[in-house]
């Protein structure tokens, strides 16, 4: 019985062992990539073309995604805002939402879909038929050379994409909410600013930098330590995935506390200075 | 000059890879590792050139120790043992998103090359010296401009050669470098590996099955087993040995021998 039990909880704990021993991996290998990236110079040309790369690669889905992301969040809200006479609200709460939580999530899962799985691959597979060790072996670092302007790529552009991703997830908000729910496209725009501010932006900005670094970090470490063959990619490119998600979810709930922490913080400190002062 | 193992042991997990192993290659030697799959022939190549790092034991590369270069500091000399030794992996392990040529061009461009002979190469001297390399492979120049898939299995060996030999090693390892391939280039590889060996006399390890191959070409020849050395001595030492798996590879390859075939 005792050792049932014990089998029974040794199953259990190996799963959650298991995602704990890759994340310490990850931040170990995220480590070594920033101090070589310190050490060295010289990777310009490559990132701006990892950049290129990445951005083209996805830029259709985000816009597509995007203004879907958009149109669903203002059919939500509207439905409930009605219930309350607050349409006028709409646009602000919208723009918000999308720019400070949905835009900045739904991207990152996108980058992990197509540029995560196509990174965690290529690496992989590179690992597996020995192209990793062939790159040492002529003297040259294949964090310098392979994982850095990947890495960067990976985090420059989800920067990029997430712009033109909430931009058109705004427009498509506006042409939805003007189509469907027969808002007035100046009364949507108007309440914008009461709800988004710079916060916000600054928001979305810290999150999403947060999840493409997970994305960037997790898809160049699975791709970069993978071991056995073509079976061996398939794993390294499924684990990157299940890994990149859940880390995404709990990144989001982190900054989330964080953000909010730092906002009230703020708020409070401004408030001290102007009793003080004003 | 010589590459020498002193006592080194290697696990992964459980299984024990190599369980105090010892020997040395003198300059201008070739040397055969013999010994069935998975007795840790290429885990020893892949220690000299310090892509995998023993769990004890020293690994000596002329005056570098390799097995103490894993530290913060000893990283940055890492590159340096590395440009001495040239490996021919098991595949052809040729970057995929390059062409041939860059492919053979990219020890050439390392700061590494540049800092070992003291100047950067112009574009003139790296064609130059690829297509000299790849002339020693006997490859034609037309594969050049083509990327490694667009090429045969048996040229893309050749030409993770030709790359190997570009920035000019005083060492070149081989891991198994005729798997793959078929009687024909398998020949004709192991024809070339005898013709390099000879030609530009470096201190070459060869990784194999092929006992055939290991008998013509090979100043000494080492048995692994079970992650220890089982013998290491000249050819004509080898033939006469009473170890049974010696024995048996040696009986293996008689019948692949021509009739009239000596160790003179």
């Amino acid at each position: 019985m005792n050792a049932l039990l014990k089998k029974g909880l040794e199953k259990s704990i190996d799963p959650i062992m298991d995602v704990l021993h890759e994340f310490g991996g990850a931040w170990i290998f995220l480590g070594k990539v920033i101090k070589t990236f310190r050490r060295t110079s010289g990777y310009r040309k490559a990132i701006i073309q990892q950049v290129a790369e990445v951005s083209t690669r996805t830029i259709s889905t985000v816009i597509f995604a995007g203004i879907f992301v958009g149109a669903i969040l203002v059919l939500q809200f509207d439905t409930m805002l009605r219930r309350f006479d607050a349409e006028a609200l709409l646009g602000g709460l919208n723009t918000s939402a999308t720019i400070r939580e949905v835009g900045p999530l739904i991207i990152s899962f996108l980058l992990a879909g197509k540029v995560g799985a196509y990174t965690t691959a290529e690496l992989a597979n590179m690992r597996v038929t020995e192209q990793i060790d062939a790159i040492e072996s002529l003297g040259t670092d294949p964090i310098q050379y392979l994982i850095i302007p990947r890495f960067f790529g990976v985090v420059l552009s989800s920067v990029v994409l997430l712009a033109i991703g909430l931009s058109v997830s705004v427009v498509g908000a506006i042409l939805v909410a003007q189509s469907f729910g027969g808002i007035n496209i100046y009364q949507y725009i108007a309440s914008i600013p009461r709800f988004a501010g710079a916060w916000t932006l600054f928001e979305g900005l810290v999150r999403s930098t947060i999840f493409s670094t997970i994305v960037a970090t997790v898809s160049t470490f699975k791709g970069y330590t993978a071991s056995g063959g073509a079976r061996g990619v398939g794993k390294a490119v499924t684990q990157s995935a299940i890994y990149i998600n859940i880390y995404i979810v709990l990144g989001n709930f982190i900054s989330s506390s964080l953000l909010e922490w730092i906002h009230d913080l703020t708020y409070f400190v401004i408030g001290v200075f102007e009793r003080i002062f004003l | 000059m010589s590459i020498r193992f002193e006592n080194v042991y290697k696990s992964f997990g459980p299984k024990k890879i190599l369980d105090g192993v010892s020997f040395e290659v003198k300059k201008g030697q070739v040397l055969f590792i013999l010994g069935k799959s998975g007795m840790g022939k290429s885990v020893t190549l892949k220690h000299i050139i310090g892509v995998l790092e023993p769990d004890a034991g020293k690994i000596f590369v002329d005056q570098f120790e390799v097995s103490s270069l894993f530290t913060e500091e000893g990283r940055e000399l890492l590159p340096k043992v590395r440009q001495r030794c040239g490996m021919v992996f098991q595949h052809p392990a040729l970057l995929d998103s390059l062409s041939n040529f860059e492919n053979i061009a990219f020890g050439l461009r390392t700061p590494q090359y540049r800092e070992k002979i003291g100047k950067t190469l112009t574009e003139a001297e790296i064609e130059a010296t690829v297509l000299e390399k790849l002339r020693l492979v006997h490859l034609d120049p037309e594969i050049l401009p083509l990327f490694p898939y667009e090429v045969s299995y048996g040229v893309q060996k050749r030409v993770s050669m030709a790359r190997t030999l570009a920035p000019g090693p005083d060492y070149l390892l081989f891991d198994e470098p005729t798997t793959g391939l078929d009687p024909l280039s398998t020949s004709s590889i192991n024809e070339l590996i005898s013709e390099l060996s000879r030609k530009l006399e470096v201190t070459s390890i060869i990784v194999s099955h092929d006992m055939a191959c290991a008998l013509s070409i090979a100043d000494q020849i080492l048995f692994l087993d079970q992650g220890k050395v089982l013998l290491m001595a000249p050819p004509k030492t080898v033939v006469k040995s009473e170890i049974p798996l010696v024995k048996e590879f040696f009986e293996e390859t008689l019948s692949l021998l021509p009739p009239n075939w000596s160790l003179e």
